[in-house]
C-alpha cells in the first residue's frame, strides 16, 4: 500500500470503518511508515478536539423541552390506533346535526321502520348463526351482507359476515395464545403483527411446530424485519439440517443484504464441507462487499478456492 | 387498555409501540424518554443554536405522535426516528446555507452575544485560558462546520458524535453506505485543514 492510499484510508480506520482486508493492509503500512503513523496521531487528536466541542444538553432544556412537548401534544387528538381503529374507522357512521324539524320526521321515520321490521322478522334482524352464542365475544367491529335472497310469503334473506373483536389473555406457550401467535405469523395485512407474533414465539423456538413456523417466516415473509425476527429465534439451531438448509437457500436468495450478512455470519461458523459450494456459488454473484469478504476468509479457512473451476 | 406506570417501564420497544400504536399515551411518554435526549443532543450540536434545537425536538414528537400509526417496522424505530430529525435539520441547514447565516450571535442592546456561550461556560468550568482555547476551538469549529454540506454535516454529527454505523446512517438517510463514507471522508479532510493548527 502507498502513502496516498492509505491518506484515504485513516479516517475510515480511526472510526472503525474498514473492511478486515482494507484494515489488515493499512496496518502493515503503518508498522513500516512513520509519517502515516504521524498522521494517525494528529487525526486522532483531531478527534479528541472534537468530542470536547460536544455541546452537552443540560437537564434544565430537557426538562424544558419535555414539558412544552408535553403541552402541545395535549393539543393534539389522542394517539391515532392502528389497523384495528382502522377497520372500526371504515364501518363507522358520523353523525351531522340535522334541523329540528328533520331530526323529529327522522324519529318518526325509525319508529316507523322499527315497527315494521318487527312485524317482518319476528326472530329478530339478525340472527344468530347456528354455532350458537359466544359468551366474550364483543359486538362487531366490521360486518357485509354475504348474499341477499328472496323468500317465500314475501320474506327476504340476507347472509352477513361479521367481524368480532375477541380478547385473549395468556402466557406465550400457553396453547391457544400459542396457536394464535402462529397463525398471527401469516397474517398478510399487517407486518407488525408478524414482526410482534414471532418475537413472542421465538423463544419456545425448540418445539417443532414453532421452528417450521420461523422457518416458513424466515423464507417467505414479504417483510425484512419480520424475516430477521426469525432468524433471531433459529440462530441457535443453525447445526440442526433442516434449520441449515432453509438458512442456506435464504443466504442465496434473499434480497435484502442485513438478512444475507447475519446467515452467512451463522453458517460459516460451521466450515463444514457442503458449505465450500455454497459460498463459492454466492461469491458469483454477491455484490455485498462485507458478505463477498465473510465468503473469502471462510474459503480461505476451509482450504478452498474462492471460485469454481 | 392502558397498562399500569410499572409495566410500562418494563416493557421492551416493540411492545411499547404496540401499546402506544394501540392508544396508550404512557407508553407513548416512555417511547419518547427512551430517545429523547439524544435527539435533543443531536439537534443542538448539528445547528448549534438552543432554540433552533428545542423546534426540532418539538416538530419531531409532534411528527413520531401523528404518524405512529403507520410505523409498520419496514425498519428499526430507531432509524424511523432518526430520519425524522435529520430531515428536519436537513430543511434548516439547507434554509440556513441559502440564507447565508450561520452565526450563533444575535444583536441585543448590549452588543452582538453568542447565544452559545451560556452553554459553553459549563464546559470551561471558570479556567479563563481553558475558556479562551475553547471559545478559539468553537470559533473554528463552528466556521468549518458552516462551510460543510448538509449532508457532509449530518452524516459527520451521525458518526462522529452519535456513534452511528455508516450502514445504519446510510438507511437514515436513504443512501447507501457508500455515499454516507465519501461524506464522512470528505467532511473529516475538511475538519482536518481547517484544525490542523489545533493538533
Amino acid at each position: 500500500m502507498k502513502c496516498d492510499q492509505a491518506a484515504r484510508l485513516i479516517p475510515l480506520y480511526l472510526y472503525g470503518e474498514l473492511g478486515f482486508d482494507e484494515e489488515e493492509g493499512l496496518e502493515q503500512h503503518l508498522d513500516g511508515c512513520e509519517s502515516c503513523r504521524v498522521e494517525v496521531a494528529s487525526q486522532r487528536r483531531l478527534h479528541d478536539l472534537l468530542d470536547a466541542a460536544t455541546i452537552p444538553v443540560d437537564d434544565g432544556m430537557l426538562t424544558a423541552a419535555r414539558l412544552e412537548s408535553r403541552r402541545r401534544l395535549k393539543q393534539e387528538p389522542r394517539l391515532r390506533a392502528t389497523w384495528w381503529s382502522h377497520i372500526g374507522d371504515m364501518f363507522s357512521i358520523r353523525f351531522v346535526p340535522a334541523p329540528v324539524l328533520a331530526q323529529s320526521l327522522g324519529a318518526v321515520a325509525l319508529v316507523a321502520v322499527g315497527f315494521l321490521g318487527a312485524r317482518i322478522m319476528p326472530g329478530g334482524f339478525f340472527p344468530r348463526s347456528s354455532q350458537g352464542d359466544i359468551a366474550d365475544v364483543a359486538d362487531p367491529v366490521a360486518s357485509r351482507v354475504r348474499y341477499v335472497e328472496p323468500g317465500d310469503s314475501g320474506q327476504v334473506q340476507i347472509v352477513i359476515e361479521e367481524t368480532h373483536r375477541r380478547t385473549l389473555t395468556g402466557h406465550a406457550d400457553d396453547e391457544p395464545i400459542r396457536r394464535w401467535l402462529m397463525a398471527a405469523t401469516k397474517d398478510p395485512a399487517d407486518a407488525g403483527v408478524r414482526v410482534q407474533s414471532v418475537e413472542l414465539l421465538k423463544s419456545q423456538c425448540g418445539q417443532a411446530d414453532i421452528r417450521n413456523v420461523l422457518l416458513y417466516a424466515l423464507q417467505h415473509d414479504p417483510n425484512a424485519g419480520v424475516r430477521l425476527k426469525a432468524l433471531d429465534g433459529l440462530k441457535q439451531f443453525s447445526s440442526d439440517p433442516e434449520t441449515k438448509q432453509a438458512l442456506t437457500r435464504v443466504l442465496l436468495a434473499d434480497s435484502n443484504p442485513g438478512v444475507r450478512t447475519q446467515v452467512v455470519d451463522l453458517l460459516v461458523q460451521h466450515r463444514e464441507d457442503q458449505m465450500v459450494g455454497v459460498l463459492q456459488e454466492l461469491l458469483s454473484r454477491e455484490s455485498n462487499r462485507y458478505i463477498r469478504q465473510r465468503c473469502e476468509r471462510a474459503l480461505h479457512e476451509m482450504n478452498a478456492s474462492p471460485e469454481t473451476y | 387498555m392502558a397498562a399500569p406506570a410499572i409495566e410500562i417501564q418494563r416493557m421492551d420497544e416493540s411492545t411499547l409501540i404496540r401499546a402506544a400504536q394501540g392508544g396508550d399515551e404512557r407508553a407513548f411518554e416512555e417511547l419518547v424518554r427512551q430517545y429523547d435526549q439524544s435527539v435533543l443532543r443531536m439537534a443542538l450540536n448539528l445547528l448549534r443554536s438552543p432554540e433552533d434545537a428545542n423546534d426540532i425536538y418539538q416538530e419531531t414528537f409532534l411528527r413520531v405522535y401523528r404518524n405512529l400509526h403507520k410505523f409498520r417496522y419496514d425498519c428499526s424505530f430507531h432509524t424511523w426516528l432518526y430520519r425524522i430529525v435529520t430531515n428536519l435539520c436537513l430543511d434548516v441547514l439547507r434554509k440556513r446555507k441559502v440564507r447565508k447565516e450561520e452565526s450563533s450571535t444575535v444583536s441585543t442592546g448590549d452588543g452582538e452575544v453568542d447565544r452559545m456561550d451560556a452553554v459553553r461556560e459549563a464546559r470551561a468550568h471558570g479556567d479563563p485560558q481553558r475558556e479562551l482555547f475553547s471559545r478559539q476551538l468553537d470559533g473554528r469549529i463552528r466556521v468549518v462546520l458552516s462551510e460543510l454540506t448538509p449532508r457532509e454535516r449530518v452524516v459527520f454529527e451521525m458518526r462522529h458524535y452519535e456513534g452511528m454505523r455508516l450502514k445504519a446512517i446510510g438507511e437514515t438517510l436513504g443512501t447507501t453506505e457508500e455515499a454516507a463514507k465519501n461524506c464522512l471522508f470528505r467532511a473529516t479532510q475538511k475538519m482536518r485543514a481547517a484544525l490542523g493548527d489545533f493538533t
